[in-house]
């Protein structure tokens, strides 16, 4: 097993290495970073040559690419191209926010969606699995940044209409949140709406996985064997079953986490949440190569551990797999 | 007949009452209130704070933190620059053929922690400017001063000479001013970039009607009343926040659903709808950055009928601003004009020359002026000139559907007159560095002025650093050089003008509009009002209070 993960993060590097250079190289050769500041009568020609040679943007990119891979790693991704901010700083601070969003997020959808699963693979074609079908279906289909917006309305009007703030339609707190409950609870206000939009997804794709995978499941060997020696419907259903059915899921999971680890982008981006995602965007915009890079390092290792984890976890819950 | 004359004598009489009611109640001055907080959604966060740094220069970064600081002069919503720290106006003269002004900063005017602001706090200001290990935004103005003198005791009163005239001198004086007693030996690139505090007690500094109390990271900022603000009377409020709302949508939600009191955005179609909103405000003006049609004469990326005047005015006569500024910016501001010149807005009232307004919509004029030059029209309907189509490219920042609009209706309105534009539009970090190579036929994009003509050499003189379409008149360029060096501003105001209707006749560029500001506010917030300068609507916070 030891011998596996290191193969396995060995590897990992190789690809970090390749992604890093790719992305670098397309959004360097996207435009120019400077472009906006040009057209700023407050900043100088002076100012721009300076920042371009001090960023080293008259170089060719391959060379560039070696400069940001040493300031990266001895330097914990240095700084932006125009603000002596270092980059880890806004890292430390986005990630948290951004975890908190998406294990909200993946922790209730897994819990309902895995419920829901079970109960219409359960109950097949009666009409709580044609419901849930009907919404699972719904969800794939419906853009976030549309059930969004759609969201933000909704609650906007009937604030109007009713004058009672129970949600908050952007930002991750108030100005003034308070502190102990009032803080958790204010944070919760604000978190409500987007977790409830990123749920609607993810609802939708493990429902339709548990589903599937148990129904898989209920008509095997072990499962017949188990109802012939007498076991209770709920036993054979909960104990030899579901658990099995959970492997696929279980892994789905993982790589899904370990995927919105950067950022819920849309979601984040619309509800205002200082989060990886929004940080991407924001920089993006701003065309900084520097931060763009940084996001895109931590959102690769948290996908490449992520990836570790499940198929670790694969290997745990189903002693049929065996690492070499 | 009897009984209508009555119900006629009513209706008056109802109709005057009414205006007496209604002027009566509109010319009740409520009393201003203390206390209470404003929330004010912030378009961008700023980079970094010290908005004298390259990298934190932005309009958010002046018109959140930037209120604390405080400068000699202050751009009003007018675009009269006048005096603010400063006791009156600066005293012009010329000592020993040099370019002096001398100086008095109000007595009053001292720093959150009571040090007066004097001359110490000028020179810090423009050594910080100028030392070369600062990675400050520009230097210009400052690279002028000779020397600084002062002339009282309490530093109160200096005198600066200049080492060569400086016309835009007052916009020079807009700029905030540091505080040395706090700031002085410390790292400029760095002190100020998270937290206006003096570095030496820890505690925030400014000497403007707030002070930087918290910032939020990714979040917020907060702005606390100034105990010590020396102002005319003391701020009403005792906090204004700024959270960060970068999205559009989510602003026009956030507003209406009172969980931010005011809103800046930059002009979106989707915001006009809020005017529908009860219980908001709105105000809409004609700011500093000027949307313009430029017409490239280089060759290089140009085309080769743009280097003959008689076509850039054809294709002016082609394009209806008229209509273009009643379908699309009259939505924002039903005052909204056309801009007929490159220099000065239309409110600049006595600087003002409208020399563009010549250029009407007349696909008359553009058949006489083709038919003139031998042009013939095909059989689609658009003129060929010396063997060359009259089809150019028009290309304008994708992702702003205003300005891709525009483009839109301008080819509509071109091609009933003979000239086929393309739409070649394309992200901004793809098009400004195509402008900048020369690499374009017509562009449609803006220019962020100040209300001051400084720097017009840049973009119109000969060779300019920014005069990407290659314009050159040497008329204009010694013109428009003459203008940055005369101190007189009746005479600058004259010179300016002559350059620009010089460039009426040869339309380097196609001035448009000036970009509508657009301030959203609860009607419950008073003493608020827009400055659609640089300068931004957040310049009078003071007076802002919560009826």
């Amino acid at each position: 097993m030891l011998t596996y993960i290191l193969r396995r993060l060995l590897y990992s590097v190789v690809v970090l290495f390749a992604a890093s250079f790719l992305v670098f190289t397309m959004v360097s050769a996207a435009g120019d970073p400077m472009s906006e500041l040009r057209l700023n009568p407050l900043i100088s020609e002076e100012t721009l040559q300076r920042q371009a040679e001090e960023k080293h943007l008259n170089d060719p990119i391959p060379v560039r690419y070696v400069y940001w891979v040493k300031e990266a790693v001895t330097d914990k991704f240095g700084t932006p191209l125009f603000v002596n901010e270092p980059i880890w700083d806004d890292l430390k601070r986005v990630i948290p926010h951004t975890l908190a969003l998406v294990l909200a997020a993946e922790l209730i959808s897994l819990l309902i969606g895995v419920s829901i699963g079970i109960y219409s693979a359960i109950k097949q074609y009666s009409v709580f699995d044609y419901a849930a079908t009907t919404f699972s279906f719904l969800g794939f289909a419906m853009p976030v940044f549309w059930l969004a917006l759609m969201v933000q309305i909704a609650v906007t009007n009937l604030f109007l209409a009713w004058n009672v703030r129970i949600f908050y339609t952007s930002g991750l707190s108030s100005p003034d949140p308070g502190t102990g409950l009032h803080w958790l609870l204010d944070r919760a206000q604000h978190l409500a709406l987007p977790v409830m939009v990123l749920c609607v997804l993810n609802l939708a794709v493990y429902s339709r996985f548990m589903r599937a995978s148990l129904l898989e499941v209920v008509n095997t060997d072990y499962v017949r064997t188990a109802r012939a020696k007498g076991l209770t419907e709920q036993r054979v259903t909960m104990r030899h079953a579901v658990r099995n059915a959970l492997i696929p899921v279980v892994t789905l999971a993982a790589l899904n986490f370990g995927a919105l680890i950067g950022g819920a982008i849309i979601t984040e981006q619309i509800f205002q949440l200082d989060g990886m995602g929004n940080y991407f965007i924001q920089n993006l915009f701003s065309q900084d190569v520097y931060p763009i890079m940084a996001w895109l390092m931590i959102t690769a290792i948290a996908i490449i551990i992520f990836n570790l984890i499940a198929d670790i976890l694969y290997g745990v819950l189903d002693p049929r797999v065996r690492y070499d | 007949m009897h009984r209508l004359g009555l119900a006629a004598l009513l209706a008056v009489v109802a109709m005057v009452a009414a205006v007496f009611v209604a002027g009566g109640s509109a010319g009740t001055s409520q009393k201003p209130k203390t206390g209470g907080t404003v929330i004010f959604a912030a378009e961008q966060e700023p980079p970094c704070l010290n908005g004298a740094l390259d990298g934190c220069n932005n309009t958010w970064t002046s018109w959140t933190v930037g209120t604390s600081l405080r400068a000699l002069y202050i751009i009003k919503p007018s675009f009269a620059i006048v005096p603010d720290m400063a006791d009156g106006e600066a005293k012009v003269s010329r000592t020993g053929g040099k370019f002096t002004l001398t100086i008095k900063i109000k007595k009053k005017a001292v720093w959150n922690d009571g040090v007066p602001v004097t001359v110490k706090d000028f020179v810090y200001t423009m050594q910080s400017y100028l030392d070369p290990k600062n990675e400050v935004a520009g230097r210009s103005g400052w690279d002028s001063i000779g020397s600084v003198k002062s002339l009282s005791k309490d530093g109160k009163t200096f005198r600066v000479v200049f080492k060569t005239p400086y016309a835009p001198w007052k916009v020079l004086l807009a700029t905030s001013l540091y505080p040395q007693h706090a700031l002085q030996g410390t790292d400029f690139n760095t002190v100020w970039n998270e937290n206006y505090n003096n570095p030496k007690t820890g505690k925030a500094m400014g000497n403007g009607p707030f002070i930087l109390s918290n910032y939020t990271k990714g979040q917020s900022i907060t702005m606390t009343r100034n105990p010590k603000w020396w102002g005319p009377h003391k701020p009403y409020l005792d906090k204004v926040t700024f959270v960060f709302r970068t999205n559009t949508d989510t602003e026009i939600q956030a507003i209406r659903g009172g969980e931010v009191d005011a809103i800046y955005p930059q002009p979106q179609l989707q915001l006009v709808d809020l005017r529908n909103q009860p219980g908001l405000k709105i105000e809409s003006n004609a700011g500093t950055t000027f949307e313009h049609f430029d017409y490239n004469q280089q060759l290089k990326g140009g085309m080769p009928l743009f280097r003959a005047p008689w076509f850039r005015q054809a294709v002016s006569y082609a394009i209806n601003r008229e209509a273009l500024i009643n379908q699309i910016y009259k939505r924002f501001n039903p005052k909204q004009g056309v801009l007929q010149n490159l220099s000065y807005a239309n409110s600049q009232k006595g600087q003002y020359e409208a020399h563009f307004g010549v250029y009407k919509y007349s696909p008359a004029k553009v058949a006489q002026i083709m038919q003139k030059h031998g042009c013939t029209k095909g059989s689609d309907g658009i003129f060929t000139c010396q063997g060359t189509k009259a089809s150019i490219k028009i290309g304008t920042t994708s992702g702003n559907r205003l300005r891709e609009l525009v483009v839109e209706i301008a080819q509509a309105q071109a091609k009933a007159a003979g000239i086929e534009l393309v739409p070649a539009n394309a992200p901004s970090r793809i098009l400004f560095p195509q402008l900048s190579d020369g690499n374009y036929q017509i562009a449609m994009f803006a220019w962020v002025g100040s209300g001051d003509p400084a720097g017009q050499v840049d973009i119109y003189g000969c060779g300019g650093a920014a005069n990407w379409k290659g314009y050159c008149s040497k008329k204009v360029t010694d013109l428009l050089r003459q203008s940055d060096a005369e101190l007189d501003p009746t005479k600058r105001t004259a010179l300016v003008n002559k350059a620009d209707a010089i460039m009426a006749l040869n339309v380097p560029t196609l001035p448009l509009v000036q970009k509508p500001t657009f301030l959203v506010y609860k009607t419950k917030i008073k003493g608020i009002r827009d400055n659609s300068t640089l300068q931004g609507p957040t310049d009078n916070m003071e007076d802002w209070w919560v009826s």
